[in-house]
Order: C-alpha cells, then sequence, then structure tokens
C-alpha cells in the first residue's frame, strides 16, 4: 500500500537551535502510527511541521501524492490533514457546537457538516449533552474530546493527535483511545503524538521513536512494546 | 450565538431616543429662546465618533489587534471627501459619490497599511498603527499643494437629497441623515458579527494558533478586519468634513482622536456593538454635547463669569474623563455593556 503521508529528512530549527535534525516517517491510509518520545524530543515540532505552522528547514512533505512544502497553514486543512493541538485549545466562550461549527469553518456543505456533527456526538455522546454550554466549562478530558470532534468536523483524511492523554483523569483517557480506536475502525488515519508510550503502543499499528529531533527507532508497535530498549527508556521496566 | 433580550432593549431605546431628541430640542427653543440650548448639532459629533468606534470595535474588539491610528483613517476620508468634492478641484462629486469614494480610499489605504505590518502582533502592531497616524498628519500639512496644508480644504459641500437643501443654520435634518447612515452601519457590523469573517476574526482574537488549526487564513482576515476598520473610520471623516464644510486642519485627526475612540471601545466594552453605542453617548455627548451646554447656561444665568477658569465646566472634561477610566478599569473592567458570552467565559449565568 502506498503512504497517505510520508516525510523524507524533515530539519526545523527555532533560531539557532535545532529542534529536527532527521525526521522521516510514514503514514499508510487506515493505519494508527504513533510517535512516541521525552520531553523536548520533537514530537509536537514535527506536527507543527506537518501542519505547516512552523517553517521548515529541510527536507520533503507528501500528502496523497503531493508536496506540503510550499503550502501555506491554511490550506493544509482544506487538502484533507486536520490537527488536534496539544493543550487541546478551543475556544473557551464559545458553546460545543459552535467550537463545532468552528471546526467546519472550510466547508459549505450545511448537510454534510450536520451529519459529521452527529457522528461526533455518537462517538462523544457527553458533548451532545453539553452542546450548549461554553467550551470553557468543560472538564479537560471533555475539553479534549471536543477539541477531536472539532478536528473530525473538517473531515480530514489524516487525523494527527499532538498527546490527547496529558492532563486528563485515566478513566477519561482510556474512553479517548476508545474513541481512537473507534475512529480507526470506520477507515480513518491517525497520527498520534503520545508521552504515555505504553497505552499509545497498545492502540497503534506501528510506531516510530524520537529522540532530540531524530527517528531513532521504528517498528509494529507489538514489537516495540517487546524492545528492551524502548522498555527501558519509555514504559519504565 | 445570539444578543440576549437586554442588549436588543437598549438598541431600541437608544434609536427611541435619538429619534425623540431633536422635536424635544425644538420645542425647547420655541418655548425658551433666550435661554435655551441647541444641542442637537453638537450631537451630530455623537453619531459620526460611532461610526469611527464602530470601525475600531472590527479591529481591536472583533478581532484583537491594537489599533492606535484610527484618526489617519479619518483624516483619509476626510481628504478624500474634500479633493473629490471641493470646487478648487477638478472632481466635484456630490455628497454620495464622494462618501462612497471615501470609504473605498479609505479600504484601499487599510489595505495598503495592513499588507506589510498584518505579520506582526500585539505592541508591535499598535506601534506601527501609531506611527501611521502620525505620518498622515505630517504629510496632510506638508503636502499643502493638495491639502492646502493647516488650512484645509473648504468650501465642501453638505449631503444632497431629493426635494431638500441641506443648509449650516438647521442642524435637523444633518442629524437625522447621519442618524440613517449610523443605523446602516450599526446592520452592516451585526451581520459581520457572525458571518464567516466575523468566526474567523473571534476565532484569530482568541487563539491565533487553534484558528491556524481551522484552516483559518489569518493574515487575510485580518487584513479584511483592518480594511472595514478603515472604511468605517473613513466614512466617518467624510462624515465630518461634510457638516463642518471644511476638514478642518491636519491636527484635528492627532492621536487624541484615535485614543478617544479606543476609550469608546473599552468603555462601552470590546466586540459589542450596543457596548460601543452606548459608550460614544456617553463619552462623546458628555464631553461635546453636556458639558458645554452646562457651560453656556452657567455663564447664561450669570452664575459663573467667563473669565473665572474654574467654573468652566469644558475644562473639567479631560479630569472626569481619566476619573470615569480609572473607576471603569477598577470596577468594571468589561465594559459597560460586553458582549454576549464575556459573562459566560467568566463562569457567571449567562
Amino acid at each position: 500500500m502506498s503512504a497517505l503521508l510520508s516525510v523524507q529528512g524533515l530539519r526545523a530549527r527555532y533560531g539557532a537551535v535545532e529542534a529536527l535534525r532527521e525526521v522521516s516517517l510514514e503514514v499508510r491510509a487506515g493505519e494508527i502510527v504513533t510517535l512516541i518520545g521525552a520531553n523536548g524530543a520533537g514530537k509536537s515540532t514535527t506536527l507543527m511541521c506537518l501542519s505547516r505552522v512552523k517553517s521548515i528547514a529541510a527536507g520533503e512533505i507528501t500528502f496523497e501524492g503531493r508536496s506540503l512544502n510550499e503550502v501555506p497553514a491554511h490550506r493544509v486543512v482544506g487538502l484533507g490533514l486536520a490537527q488536534v493541538p496539544e493543550g487541546r485549545r478551543i475556544f473557551p466562550r464559545l458553546t460545543v457546537f459552535e467550537n463545532l461549527e468552528m471546526g467546519a469553518y472550510l466547508r459549505r456543505d450545511r448537510d454534510g457538516v450536520a451529519k459529521d456533527r452527529a457522528h461526533v456526538y455518537d462517538l462523544f455522546p457527553v458533548l451532545r449533552e453539553r452542546s450548549r454550554q461554553a467550551g470553557g466549562t468543560l472538564s479537560g478530558g471533555e475539553q479534549q474530546m471536543l477539541a477531536i470532534g472539532r478536528a473530525l468536523m473538517s473531515r480530514p483524511r489524516l487525523l494527527m493527535m499532538d498527546e490527547p492523554s496529558m492532563g486528563i483523569a485515566p478513566i477519561l483517557v482510556a474512553r479517548i483511545f476508545d474513541a481512537v480506536k473507534r475512529l480507526k475502525n470506520e477507515g480513518m488515519t491517525i497520527l498520534l503524538v503520545e508521552q504515555n508510550a505504553r497505552a499509545a503502543l497498545r492502540l497503534a499499528d506501528r510506531g516510530y521513536v524520537i529522540e532530540t529531533g531524530r527517528i531513532v527507532l521504528s517498528d509494529r508497535a507489538p514489537a516495540l512494546l517487546e524492545n528492551p530498549r524502548v522498555q527501558e527508556a519509555y514504559l519504565g521496566e | 450565538m445570539k444578543s440576549p433580550r437586554r442588549v436588543r432593549w437598549v438598541e431600541w431605546a437608544l434609536l427611541a431616543a435619538a429619534l425623540a431628541i431633536p422635536p424635544i430640542n425644538w420645542f425647547w427653543m420655541r418655548m425658551d429662546p433666550a435661554g435655551a440650548h441647541d444641542f442637537v448639532g453638537p450631537l451630530r459629533q455623537v453619531l459620526i465618533y460611532a461610526v469611527l468606534a464602530l470601525g475600531l470595535n472590527i479591529v481591536t474588539g472583533f478581532t484583537g489587534l491594537l489599533h492606535l491610528g484610527m484618526a489617519a483613517f479619518m483624516a483619509v476620508g476626510a481628504y478624500a471627501y474634500g479633493i473629490l468634492t471641493c470646487e478648487i478641484y477638478p472632481f466635484q462629486l456630490s455628497f454620495w459619490p464622494a462618501l462612497g469614494a471615501s470609504a473605498l480610499i479609505g479600504t484601499v489605504a487599510g489595505l495598503l497599511l495592513g499588507a506589510p505590518t498584518m505579520a506582526l502582533r500585539g505592541d508591535y502592531l499598535a506601534i506601527v498603527t501609531l506611527g501611521f497616524g502620525e505620518i498622515v498628519q505630517d504629510v496632510l500639512k506638508n503636502l499643502d499643494d493638495i491639502t492646502q496644508g493647516t488650512q484645509g480644504i473648504n468650501p465642501l459641500p453638505g449631503p444632497v437629497v431629493p426635494g431638500y437643501a441641506f443648509n449650516s443654520q438647521n442642524a435637523m435634518p444633518w442629524y437625522y441623515l447621519y442618524l440613517g447612515i449610523l443605523v446602516l452601519v450599526v446592520v452592516g457590523c451585526r451581520n459581520l458579527e457572525w458571518s464567516r469573517p466575523g468566526r474567523a476574526w473571534l476565532a484569530i482574537r482568541v487563539d491565533e494558533l487553534a484558528a491556524r488549526c481551522m484552516g483559518i487564513p489569518v493574515v487575510r482576515q485580518k487584513m479584511l478586519a483592518f480594511a472595514a476598520g478603515a472604511a468605517l473610520a473613513a466614512i466617518a471623516g467624510a462624515m465630518m468634513a461634510s457638516m463642518l464644510t471644511s476638514t478642518g486642519e491636519p491636527a484635528n485627526y492627532d492621536f487624541q482622536v484615535s485614543i478617544l475612540a479606543l476609550c469608546i471601545v473599552i468603555v462601552g466594552g470590546m466586540g459589542s456593538i450596543t457596548g460601543v453605542l452606548v459608550g460614544a453617548v456617553a463619552m462623546i455627548g458628555f464631553a461635546n454635547v453636556l458639558l458645554p451646554m452646562l457651560a453656556g447656561q452657567l455663564q447664561a444665568r450669570g452664575l459663573v463669569s467667563q473669565a473665572n477658569v474654574f467654573g468652566n465646566p469644558n475644562n473639567w472634561k479631560y479630569l472626569i474623563f481619566g476619573l470615569v477610566l480609572v473607576l471603569m478599569m477598577r470596577f468594571r473592567p468589561q465594559g459597560l455593556l460586553p458582549r454576549a458570552g464575556a459573562a459566560r467565559a467568566a463562569g457567571k449565568s449567562p
């Protein structure tokens, strides 16, 4: 199967600091790929580069056979690449409903939007219950659900998630990961960035390990779970 | 998100009061020709400043860009109106085409300033707009071959309406015409607020990164807000020039005017259209209508002599302004009539 997203030799810097030295990875249609690594290893920077919010110094990003290198950030969403940013970043003053509408900003097909909204409510029933409530009044886990739902409203073909488990009660993390699994079963392709390596690898098909801006390991997820180096560094065994 | 009933009620009350004031003033002048004070003329300034502040509200209130140079775009509008209508220039348009052209020229000026600066954020943009305001004044002052320097361009024609000739002796028709323009501007702003650009502006104001993640073209939408604000400022400038039959000197469009517009928006409530209207009535109504009226009445009744500096209420203006602003920021920072949803965010029930 050909890759939906392919990244070759990606490099990025913040001023004089090299954040990404050598990132190459591939995401094929229908799979969950996880990118794990420690704080500051370059996980979020990688996603920011992919969604073109951050400028890249070198490398090649290809999505559905088309180069994203020269594509501005606001066009990326329209091409089918949506990002759930780190720290959720929902609009706290807007209601849940309005947050979801914002996610569909680029779309003009009202019926399709309504259908996708119903799907999001189906995935996270608590959002339907709270649809008229301000986003800022939701709990952290519910806000994460809203952020995922908002990203889904652009009807992406690749969903990128940045640390969806960060700062969230374990029971809600389980519910969010269940929803991710369900999305995959429905055919969604997902690139998941996580610090919680064990949970991410249990969920994913394949995984990449990033250390100081470099991909150092890649394998099938079950194999990474068994890998002694991964166990020692990320699974605390 | 719909505006709460309370806000709509305030808006209708304002409109009713605005419609009723001229007949009341006329009646007063008939009853007491010696002691009465014509406040319909000065009230036109409230309407003009309301248009200006509604323009700033799009930039600062909706989109969250601090703009300290609105007066410059007002000057652009006033001088465009002057050059397009005054008999010493070849164009000699009448009121309505000149008003439309002024708005268009203001839009272009907004885009010209916006294009190189929209990548700037926060304080940097504020400083650029501040600098632009100063530059425009200097250009108007020194380009006297075209702008007549410190004399300003005059005389300028008033509005034209079929079947009626405007003259500067009778302020009432101007007042109603300007009120009509303001109502149109308010309706336009209302529609903009929840249009696609309006939602993009809101997203940019709250969280620019999240807005990018939604696929919102951030720079283009900021430019659009900037241009829309500039267009309304230019309309306000053209209204002012037509009312005064002169552009006035360039110093009439100084930093103080920009700050006054900002104060109207802050006192009224950032991003709240009704709030901005209330702010304009409170600030300009107080400074340009109430204080002069009070001064006139005190002098007419011989209570205070003209020589008494402290006895002239006009001289207390900025002291009272400053005091009110300090008290507002301490006790009601969200403004008199905050935007719907502001209470929600503060965790209060809507």
